[in-house]
């Protein structure tokens, strides 16, 4: 049936007549008229009077969840299954429960009347044994509603084409919404009241459009401005500044729950989402119509593609608005995306359409026209998008981001990127080792391999790897001084564990060469006395185990040498004696030779031994580990003076060696190449930092996927897969058959196409709320059946249809409200109104409205003169490379500014102390409308805050700097803070406040020089904190 | 007490707040009036002599299983894995086959009274003398938000003052140096800051959140150099305030404001001063658990909320956890263990304290949940519950109130009320009545309509009054 009416909606394109075909019974039995019969006859009415007081889904008694109401209610079956098998009688487990078979249920029971008698016992059986007939069918519902009074809900019903009422005082209304809101006052009994005075009203615009306060110059032009046109000129000067697209920017980042962190339990920065709140921004003060701005920002990557290249990296951009949201996964993975989707379906819902649409997660919305159905088909189009990844407590790096330039300008870029690295890299090596043959210091791979510079008593660390309990130790240091000069450490290691060791990998290893030998020394000894009988051994070749070269293998008493495949014991050893051993591999013929022994006069020499067969002549990697010829646990033991070098050891018994002197030359090269080595490697850190393009926080197109019902919201209980299409109430569309994206381009046609009858009006009443305080639609993100009524329908769609037949263009919408009389009128009280209408849901005045968080902050910023409206730099987040946030340890930062507050860092887990002490958004979810509170917390923060005596000061510093007495400077102050000319009583306590606070700072042996600046502070205090301040009419 | 401070501030009131109330008073039209007796803090008596002069509100938020905690039930053990008949689930009504999921702790008698207990709260159990258990409380939402609001407003729909603010309303405070209402509390419960607000209460009254940690309430300390020069500034703001609200009295925004400085003002002194534990002794600190230097935990909002009692704060909301990882076990009630682990020993501690102190004769203590949690399942061997508001437990003790009494039935299984049943209303009724008023006559005329506390229910328990 859904099916049907989905058919019929497509066909017809609107709403309104989708669900006619569903009020009639339609018969499911093809040409069954004598069957239609029989049911009415004999089992319609049987059914009514035994079976459904306790088994309709109308009534909402469904016992064992069986309904016998409809159709689809016994098809569906209860808690037992269906209890019909059309046309087989005896299989239904209806008939036995009549017949009352006894190892089953009896129905109907006793105490509801008992059996039934045996003709209507017979009717059933024949009605069962003609494939039950039944056509009953479910009044067709969309989630809470019948399709019928989702037809009748005003807010789905297509815009009404209204004429502005007539009203009895023709005189009064300036514009046509004048009209509108003219008639129901005259209904009301309301009065008139006069319009605003042009300084309310400058003032009172500006915060409105910009969020700032007019300054003295602006205030004198408006006033001197005596032309009929004079506001018009204001509002437009207000529309063009740069501004107006921060304040109603902002305005729109509430709805969008806009945040600069993900929001997930450690909270990871979001270095992009600034681009984001920019592209808003920008979007305002150019004025984008509304329909697109939003299609943007559903597919902008998908628009971007087939769009003029200058607007690429905006349109990708725009997208933010999806990815925007509260994250809850700790990696990038479908296990945690559930929420992340419910998170943007539950926005889009609320912000774009004013529907609840995330009620439908578990189950079809309860009072709206949403099903589950809807909820799953949208979130299939989400499914099939990729979206950017902003770090989590797992995978802890960004990822997925989408480039602001087109993807093979994207490849290009890669590929030049990894060239460049790829040359850095070359580039590096060649100056390592340059400086390998002039520094001295990495002869036999540098000196000791670096033991001599690693802390006692810990294991070797930097580039030697350490498992086990292994510890660098002055015990350790070898007698032997052939290979090094002396020292002063060595490593002991053995935990007699087969895999504990350590491993150290050659910064350049050794490549087979046509005419070179390698040559590798090491002294080592078995820590005396051990009772482990195991061996341990030395590894050299390439890599982890990846090319062996040599292998020996060492037990407390036996010294051991791979040739080819088998072990040979070479000689046999004292525990606790140090020995010395030395390897020259000869590459060309695959052999190698040795020398091992305690001193010059005890040595046991081995030749042309077999290099290991597979080795591929590369030696880069030396590691001891407790594998060996013996089995068992390995021995603790010592290892030092480990080397690997080109030229030969010197012989055991001479020495010790020296290093090779620098000549002056050499010197001078070496520092060179030194300098050199450092600017590339600082250039390599940089490359491998820079991103070769830009990226957004944003999403892209992912693989096609139609989602499956999530039962009960649960991602593991899955239930119909639902094609990805557009809510059902709204038109169902599905998505075209040879479609191959994922869907979002549909759905952003779909959402602003002119027949959609919520996104417009919910737009249009947003801006009203915004202007007035209060949307006609009180419930601005609510349209559904749970928001309230709108106070005025008609003005409501007539300046709905103005906006869509202007193009969607938003600052007609601001000029068409502010132009009229209502939007000027001034905020005083009136007895009689106030009694009929407290609230001012009429509008016969305006609402005085405190000022918001951001116009607080900006308008002291204003004042004092310290706003910085020069472009907002990034948010200064540590850098990514250094991203270990964990739910433990979440990022957190509050970093301070004199940009516009639309510019703070706003952090969603812990919110901004300013931001949320004067009730800015909260950006875990959509925000229809801030609620302003009054609390004692804020008082102390205006009167103690830093920021509030930074701003004081800087306010008095702008006023001394002013020629003229106390008194002039006292009227610009009042001007500046509160747009009005002081009364002469208001400058005489000002002056003499001031006058009377320096006194008593004199007594207080505050310093001369500072007593004016401190003084005036406090006055400025006193305006920047005081009603006329933090109040607009 | 620093003399000299008492008398600025006298001095501070008289000059810079003085004639506000008179002035609201004058302008503002008669409906809404009634809020701006002259002060609208000020002390005033209720309706008839109060048994409590306060109220620490403790608040488990999520929903806190019934059976698992103060509803002893031995035959839902006995019967675990047996199918009933449920008349309700997931807020639908209909007859639902389901299983009995027995408790997950054993219970245990304590006290002279023997009142069951079980072991998630052994703390309290040593307590238990001095509390009335209610196991019949009830509600009609089974859903957080309406719940939540219900349990602090008395509305489950729409946004209405919450019992603290109506309790400031109806009272005023006893200290104008603190705010009248204050919830202590690390993170805001569901339905958010709705539930400490004013709504169309006077902004007044509305709950001051405090968060726990090293600064509780930022921007305490003056930054002017002395005490005289910022009492000179607030009186110019206070002179300046006045003339502009000439033209503006129906506002009462304004004047909240105005008075938000005030409170502001005292809270400068007195606030550090309550949240300042050095003074309290090892003896204190270990009886709420705390370590000593601790900033939060639920020993350090107990701890406080006594030295605020103590200073005059006429409501004190105390909750536990926030919106997220709170008592709501749908999918593993292990988690109980670990939240009540966090607060028996605190809140046993408070009774004692103030037992201890005198105090706890005239301050009511509340706990409760937005609803319990359901004693059966869909599913024979699931570990958790879901939302029961058919049936739950509460508890009272102090300020007139019999202790050692357990009040309310519930059936063998913990489902359906069966004996003195309480809903939210009755409690706040109770609340009331316990403070001196009548819940029937603290009304508020907004938009053409008297409202209250307890809408149009709510019967006071008579039978748990001492």
């Amino acid at each position: 049936m859904l099916a049907n009416a989905q058919t019929m909606a497509l066909n017809c394109g609107v709403v309104l007549v989708f669900a006619v075909g569903m009020s009639g019974g339609v018969s499911v039995v093809a040409g069954a008229e004598t069957d239609t019969d029989f049911f009415e006859k004999r089992i319609r009415p049987l059914l009514i009077d035994r079976c459904l007081s306790c088994h309709s889904a109308a009534k909402g008694k469904t016992s064992g969840g069986l309904a016998l109401d409809t159709r689809e209610g016994w098809a569906k079956g209860g808690d037992s299954g269906s209890p019909i098998v059309p046309g087989k009688p005896d299989e239904s487990l209806l008939i036995r429960a009549v017949k009352y078979v006894a190892d089953g249920p009896q129905m109907p029971p006793k105490e509801k009347g008992g059996k039934l008698s045996e003709a209507q016992i017979a009717d059933l059986v024949e009605w069962v044994r003609r494939g039950a007939p039944d056509p009953r069918v479910a009044t067709a519902r969309l989630g809470g509603l019948t399709v019928e009074e989702a037809r009748r809900w005003w807010a789905f019903q297509p815009l009404k084409q209204v004429e502005p009422p007539a009203v009895k005082d023709s005189a009064w209304p300036s514009t046509d919404i004048d009209r509108f809101i003219l008639a129901q006052k005259e209904a009301r009994g309301l009065s008139h009241l006069a319009t605003a005075d042009k300084r309310t009203l400058i003032r009172r615009a500006t915060f409105d459009l910009t969020g700032l306060p007019p300054t003295p110059a602006e205030i004198e032009t408006f006033l001197k401005d005596e032309s009929a046109e004079a506001f018009a000129k204001l509002v437009d000067r207000l529309l063009a500044s740069s501004a107006y697209g921060e304040r109603w920017g902002r305005h729109w980042l509430d709805v969008a729950r806009y945040a600069d962190t993900a929001g997930d339990g450690a909270d990871y920065p979001v270095r992009e989402a600034g681009k984001y709140r920019n592209w808003v921004i920008n979007s305002f003060n150019a004025d984008q119509p509304y329909d697109e701005f939003l299609r943007e920002q559903i597919a902008g990557d998908i628009l971007a593609k087939s769009g003029p290249p200058e607007q690429y990296a905006s349109r990708v951009t725009a997208t933010g608005f999806l990815a925007i949201g509260k994250r809850y996964g700790y990696k990038p993975s479908p296990d945690y995306q559930h929420l992340d989707f419910a998170d943007a379906i539950d926005s889009v819902g609320r912000s774009v359409l004013g529907l609840s649409l995330g009620c439908a997660r578990c189950h079809d919305h309860k009072y709206d026209p949403v099903t589950a159905a809807d909820y799953y088909a949208l979130y299939g189009i989400l499914q099939s998008s990729t979206w950017a990844f902003p770090g989590g407590e797992e995978q802890k790096r960004p990822v997925y981001f989408p480039p602001l330039v087109p993807a093979d300008e994207a490849t290009r870029l890669d590929q030049l990127k990894a060239a460049e690295l790829a040359r850095m890299d070359t580039e590096i090596g060649k100056l390592k080792s340059e400086r390998a043959t002039l520094d001295g210091k990495s002869f036999a791979g540098g000196v000791d391999l670096g033991f001599e510079g690693q802390p006692l008593g810990k294991p070797p660390a930097g580039v030697w790897l350490s498992a086990g309990p292994n510890s660098v130790i002055a015990e350790a240091q070898s007698p032997f001084v052939h290979t090094h000069s002396g020292g002063t450490r060595g490593v002991r290691l053995g935990s007699g564990q087969k895999t504990d060791g350590i491993r150290y990998v050659f910064e350049h290893g050794l490549r087979a060469t046509p005419g070179k030998q390698m040559h590798f020394t090491i002294d080592f000894r078995t820590v005396a006395p051990t009772d482990k009988r195991g061996a341990y051994r030395f590894y050299l070749g390439r890599g982890v185990i990846a090319s062996l070269a040599v292998e020996c293998s060492v037990t407390a008493t036996e010294f051991a040498i791979r040739d080819g495949a088998k072990w040979e014991i070479v000689r046999q050893l004292k525990p606790g004696t140090w020995h010395t051993l030395r390897l020259t591999l000869n590459p060309e013929k695959k052999t190698y030779s040795g020398i091992v022994g305690t001193a010059a006069a005890e040595l046991t020499a081995f030749q042309d031994k077999q290099l290991a067969a597979n080795w591929d002549g590369i030696l880069d990697t030396f590691i001891c580990d407790g594998i060996g010829h013996v089995e068992g646990p390995a021995p603790v033991r010592d290892l030092d003076n480990i080397g690997l070098m080109e030229i030969p050891f010197a012989a055991p018994g001479t020495g010790p060696v020296n290093p090779p002197v620098l000549s002056a030359d050499a010197k001078e090269k070496l520092a060179k190449v030194e300098l050199d080595l450092a600017a590339l490697t600082t250039s390599r850190v940089a490359e491998v930092a820079r991103m070769p393009y830009e990226v957004a926080y944003g999403v892209s197109e992912g693989t096609p996927v139609n989602a499956r019902i999530q039962q009960r919201g649960e991602p593991d209980k899955l239930g119909d897969e639902v094609p990805r299409r557009f809510l059902e109430v709204l038109g169902g569309d599905a998505m075209p058959t040879n479609s191959t994206g994922s869907g979002r381009l549909e759905l952003a046609n779909w959402l602003t196409r002119p027949t959609n009858p919520l996104t417009a009006r919910v737009f249009v009443n947003r801006v009203w709320q915004w202007h007035f305080g209060q949307g006609l639609v009180p419930t601005s993100s609510d349209f559904g059946t749970r928001g309230e009524a709108p106070s005025h329908p008609e003005l409501l769609d007539w300046m709905t249809s103005q906006f869509v037949a202007s193009g969607w263009k938003v600052k007609g919408l601001h000029r068409l409200i502010l132009r009229s009389r209502t939007y000027q009128l001034a905020s005083d009280d009136h007895a009689e109104n106030l009694k009929l209408d407290p609230e001012n849901r009429w509008l016969w005045r305006s609402s005085r409205r405190p000022l918001d968080a951001e116009s607080i902050r900006d308008a002291m910023l204003a004042v004092s003169g310290r706003l910085d409206r020069s472009l907002a730099p990034p948010h200064p987040f540590p850098s990514v490379d250094t991203w270990g946030f964990t739910i433990h340890a979440p990022f957190h930062a509050v970093y301070d500014s004199n940009h516009r507050s639309i510019y703070l860092m706003v952090q969603r887990n812990r919110r901004h102390p300013f931001l949320a002490l004067f009730d800015a958004a909260d950006p875990n979810q959509s925000i229809a409308e801030r609620q302003p509170t009054t609390t004692p917390t804020q008082s102390l923060f205006l009167m103690n805050s830093p920021f509030v005596h930074e701003q004081s000061v800087a306010f008095a510093q702008r006023l001394l700097a002013i020629e003229g007495d106390a008194a002039t400077r006292v009227r610009l102050a009042f001007e500046l803070a509160h747009g009005r000319i002081p009364s002469e009583s208001d400058v005489a306590d000002a002056v003499d406040f001031i006058a009377a606070y320096r006194d008593k700072l004199a007594t207080q042996n505050i310093p001369l020089d500072q007593q004016s600046v401190a003084a005036w502070s406090a006055f400025a205090r006193v305006l920047l904190t005081g009603n006329a301040f933090l109040y607009v009419d | 007490m620093n003399q000299n401070r008492r008398i600025s501030r006298r001095k501070f009131l008289s000059t810079a707040s003085g004639g506000f109330g008179a002035m609201a008073l004058a302008g503002i039209v008669a409906d809404e009036a009634q809020a701006a007796s002259i002060d609208p803090l000020a002390a005033r008596a209720g309706h008839f002599p109060a048994r409590a002069d306060r109220v620490i509100f403790l608040y488990s938020t999520g929903g806190v299983s019934q059976v698992d905690t103060f509803d002893h039930k031995p035959q839902l053990a006995a019967d675990h894995g047996k199918s009933i008949t449920a008349s309700r689930w997931l807020n639908r009504p209909g007859q639902f086959q389901r299983f009995l999921i027995r408790p997950r702790w054993p219970f245990k008698q304590y006290g002279q009274s023997g009142t069951w207990v079980s072991d998630l709260f052994p703390q309290l159990g040593s307590v238990i003398d001095d509390v009335c258990v209610l196991n019949a409380m009830h509600c009609e939402s089974d859903g957080h938000d309406k719940a939540t609001l219900a349990a602090h407003t008395g509305s489950a729909q729409f946004a209405r003052p919450s019992h603290g603010a109506w309790v400031s309303y109806g009272l005023g405070t006893a200290n104008r140096n603190l705010p009248s209402f204050m919830v202590l509390a690390p993170a805001a419960p569901y339905a958010g800051a709705q539930t400490w607000g004013s709504d169309f209460l006077p902004a007044c009254h509305q709950g001051t959140h405090v968060i726990p940690g090293i600064e509780p309430l930022p921007n305490l300390r003056p930054r002017v150099p002395s005490a005289d020069l910022q009492q000179l500034e607030l009186e110019l703001l206070g002179k300046l305030n006045r003339r502009h609200m000439e033209h503006r009295a129906a506002d009462a925004a304004l004047d909240a404001r105005v008075r938000s400085f005030e409170t502001a003002f005292g809270m400068q002194r007195e606030a550090p001063e309550a949240f300042d534990l050095s003074r309290e002794t090892e003896a204190t600190l270990k009886l709420y658990g705390l370590e000593r230097g601790a900033t939060q935990g639920f020993g350090w909002q107990c701890l406080v909320a006594r030295r605020l009692a103590e200073r005059g704060v006429r409501f004190l909301e105390l909750i536990d956890v926030g919106s997220s990882n709170n008592w709501d076990s749908h999918g593993n009630m292990a988690d109980h263990e670990r939240l009540a682990k966090a607060i028996d020993t605190s809140i046993a501690g408070l009774l004692t304290d103030l037992k201890q102190r005198g105090m706890l004769d005239r301050t009511l203590v509340v706990w409760t949940s937005e609803f319990g949690r359901t004693p059966f399942h869909q599913d024979a061997n699931h570990a958790g519950r879901e939302h029961h508001n058919l049936v739950f437990s509460s508890w009272m003790a102090g300020g007139g109130v019999k202790g050692g009494i357990v009040h309310g039935r519930s059936d063998e299984y913990g489902i359906l009320p069966t004996e003195a049943a309480v809903h939210t209303h009755d409690l706040h009724a109770t609340m009331l009545h316990l403070l001196g008023i009548d819940h029937e006559r603290l009304t508020y005329r907004h938009a053409g309509r008297d409202y209250r506390l307890t809408d149009v229910a709510g019967h006071v328990v008579t039978e748990i009054l001492s």
